[in-house]
């Protein structure tokens, strides 16, 4: 049940079909075409469609339904499976807790609060389209004007690429850049409206990438010796069992050094 | 507050500079704080003439200061900074070559380096091997570097030998012995009231009086004096005279020099600052950066706002190398990229910035290489995020914000707690469901992260005295192919030890210094 159809991301042009989650609310309404499929249900699968219908695109967790109509035994299962094969409910799976099991009705998407939002498939991160989105947005930051491109020219740029089926939301390229800050591949800055912010208002704020062709964090100092990075050190003293004279870190790290 | 491993690593420079039993001495002050000669004595088991002379050695090399209070023997402290300012030592002449032409200055800096605290007299000796070239001028060119480091205050006078500090009550005296709050109190004041004024800490040698405003003075009244022909007054002048004389003699004889280790570690700061900015931002910045600490250099040395008019950075901004390309919108906008604070002052166009905020970029940079490196990049960026935000952030959300598997992001997040790289809070969202709260307290983990890296320089410095020792075993024995393939193996093993030392030092500095 994934929003995306399955391998569309290994074609040449990844083409990931994000639909959008609106429910039709009004086919759904009782009294609606849905109806007739409705006056087949005996009173209690009614009443617990009706419920489950209420959750709208919330869902509701099994456990629930059981509490609220006083079932008892199998009764849950064998109403869920009725319904769900009357193809009027659907499994759904909660981004927080997958061990909780859930439905919905079928016209619903689930809300953000279930899915995780738009980066999540079936409660799982949506890693290749992560993958291909971050390299893009990067790659419209360097071809940006003077190596300088905002939220807007981004989103744009992804645009008319035309790598994804469906348009991503400024939002959604807003969250990537956030990443790609964190990682310090790209920098955020103001446009002073000078220089490399001609055409930008000044107080704007934009990405650039790092000079030097740099891209994420240097190595440190500390980071680069082996006692930076060691599991041990709250044990190595000068002369315990693990020591500065006997370290395999060290002879390690000077043999992969050595010219 | 330096931790356990900072002082290990005092007492290992101590060791390898001046043997064991002078740093065993320092080692008992370091760890109890201020004894007295027989509290020493007893705590280490040595004659008294023998902790006596350690102590000389530690107070003429700048590692021990004493002081009195009433009712009390003299007390003695370890001086931890300067201690691990010995290990700077050759980063200090190497800023001295960089500002001063003159082979003097840097011959006289390097004596007091060597011995601590000495007279001008023993420098001229320590400069001239033999009687006949201690002439006249000489002693001239010397007294002039001499004057000329003073000035830039590399060079200063030694502070009180042991000052007296009234104010304390016997209560904290007693309490001075415990590591705590209240001995830090005591120490800072026995500090404070060993540190001469500046206008007497950095007189040159030809001043008399230790203060060139008086000198001047008298200088006047003397020309007032030798104008009247007075013979009350005449015999005043020579009087005077006479002051002059036995003052400049004092001033040669007596008075004990020292290189002036904050100035050093300011130098150092600031040079950081450049070669970050030239990393971070552009090599453009990094002259400006340049041009306005150098401007502003005659300024407050001490203070981490430096300030300079535009003119003055255009100026020396010329004089760099790269600097003459530079038109004045491209040192604004220079200005600009590095964040400095504009404003007018008499219709000139000041600028401002803080060194202390670039430090601060540095050592945020330098933990987020570290989290890197142990932890890997997903870790890298949640704890990137922890820094900016400043505030607790909830496990689902920082790994919503972050890209992070939200199956994963929980053990990442544990073993950075129980490194003590981050923070946790438990919120009970409704009953029975706990929600686990996030944040970095940066303060307790550049502590933390700083006793590491004393224990890290202290365990390079380890090996590095082990791979000297195995090379003096190969030097020693009859030469072969194996032991001289072996001998070069050891020197190249010991030039990478050495450089990562050095720059394991410079980052120590970075979290303790500037
Ligand atoms: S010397 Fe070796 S064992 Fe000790 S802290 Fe360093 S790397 Fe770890």
């Amino acid at each position: 049940m994934g929003r995306r159809p399955a391998g569309a991301l290994a074609a040449p042009m990844p083409s990931p079909k994000r639909p959008q989650r609106a429910p039709a609310l009004g086919t759904a309404a009782p009294g609606g075409p849905q109806e007739q499929r409705l006056a087949h249900l005996s009173e209690t699968e009614r009443k617990a469609y009706d419920a489950i219908w209420r959750k709208g695109d919330m869902g509701m967790w099994t456990a629930d339904l059981k509490a609220e109509m006083g079932l008892a035994g199998n009764m849950p299962t064998k109403i869920i499976n009725a319904l769900k094969g009357k193809g009027l409910i659907k499994d759904v799976v909660n981004y927080r807790n997958r061990g909780r099991k859930m439905v919905m009705a079928a016209e619903f998407e689930p809300n953000n609060e279930i899915s995780g939002g738009s980066w999540y498939v079936d409660g799982d991160l949506d890693v290749e389209f992560i993958s291909v989105l971050r390299p893009l947005c990067r790659r419209a930051v360097e071809n940006g004007p003077g190596g300088v491109a905002t939220l807007e020219s981004i989103a744009s740029s992804i645009r008319d690429s035309r790598a994804f089926k469906v348009d991503c939301s400024v939002q959604q390229i807003g969250e990537i850049m956030g990443a790609l800050v964190l990682d310090g591949e790209v920098l955020e800055v103001t446009s002073t409206g000078k220089g490399e912010f001609v055409g930008l208002p000044p107080g704007k704020k934009c990405y650039r990438c790092p000079r030097e062709g740099g891209g994420g964090p240097k190595m440190g100092a500390f980071g680069s010796i082996p006692c930076g990075v060691c599991p041990r050190i709250a044990e190595c003293t000068p002369d315990g069992v693990i020591s500065p004279k006997n370290c395999v870190y060290y002879d390690k790290w000077l043999s992969s050094l050595e010219f | 507050m330096v931790g356990q491993q900072g002082l290990n690593l005092a007492v290992g420079i101590i060791t390898s500079h001046f043997g064991d039993v002078v740093a065993k001495v320092c080692s008992c002050l370091l760890r109890r704080g201020s004894l007295s000669l027989q509290e020493i004595v007893r705590d280490i088991g040595l004659p008294p003439a023998r902790v006596k002379n350690c102590l000389l050695v530690l107070v003429q090399h700048n590692c021990v200061q004493a002081y009195s209070v009433p009712r009390a023997v003299t007390q003695y402290m370890g001086l931890l900074d300067n201690i691990l300012h010995r290990m700077r030592f050759p980063k200090f002449l190497g800023i001295l070559a960089a500002e001063f032409d003159d082979p003097l200055c840097l011959a006289l800096v390097e004596g007091l380096l060597q011995h601590g605290r000495l007279t001008f007299e023993q420098l001229v000796m320590r400069a001239t091997s033999t009687k006949s070239e201690r002439t006249m001028a000489i002693r001239d060119s010397l007294r002039g570097s001499l004057d000329q480091l003073i000035r830039a205050h590399y060079v200063e006078r030694c502070p009180k030998p042991e000052p007296f500090i009234s104010a304390t009550s016997e209560d904290e005296t007693s309490t001075a012995r415990k590591r705590g709050s209240k001995l830090w109190t005591l120490e800072q004041k026995a500090l404070a009231a060993a540190a001469l004024l500046d206008a007497e800490r950095f007189s040159g040698i030809g001043d008399i009086n230790g203060d060139e405003s008086n000198s001047n003075q008298l200088e006047e009244k003397a020309k007032g004096i030798s104008a009247s022909t007075n013979i009350g007054e005449k015999r005043k002048h020579e009087e005077l005279e006479f002051d002059r004389e036995t003052q400049a003699a004092i001033n040669e004889n007596e008075v004990l020099w020292r290189a002036n280790f904050e100035k050093f570690i300011h130098c150092l700061k600031k040079k950081a600052c450049v070669t970050s900015v030239r990393t971070r931002l552009s090599l453009d910045a990094a002259v400006v950066l340049e041009a306005m600490i150098e401007s502003s250099n005659h300024k407050k040395a001490k203070e981490n706002l430096v300030t300079s008019s535009l003119d003055e950075i255009l100026e020396w901004v010329m004089k760099k190398p790269g600097g003459r390309l530079m038109t004045m919108q491209h040192v604004r906008t220079c200005l600009e990229e590095l964040k400095c604070k504009s404003s007018t002052e008499d219709t000139k166009a000041l600028y401002a910035i803080d060194l202390g905020e670039i430090v601060e970029e540095c050592r945020s940079e330098e933990v987020g290489s570290l989290v890197l490196q142990r932890y890997g990049k997903d870790a890298y960026r949640m704890f990137r995020l922890l820094v900016k935000r400043c505030r607790p952030v909830e496990t689902d959300n920082l790994a919503e914000i972050t890209f992070v598997k939200k199956k994963e992001a929980p053990g990442i997040l544990y073993k950075l707690w129980m490194d003590n790289y981050v923070h946790m809070e438990i919120a009970v969202a409704y009953p029975g469901e706990k929600r686990f709260l996030w944040k970095v307290n940066t303060s307790t983990l550049y502590e933390h992260i700083l006793n590491d890296m004393y224990h890290a320089a202290a365990n390079l410095s380890q090996r590095i005295a082990q791979n000297r020792e195995q090379q003096q075993e190969i030097a020693n024995q009859p030469a072969n192919d194996i032991q001289s393939k072996e001998y070069d193996r050891l020197k190249n093993t010991r030039i990478i030890l050495e450089t990562s030392l050095l720059r394991l030092d410079d980052t120590l500095m970075l979290f303790h210094d500037f």
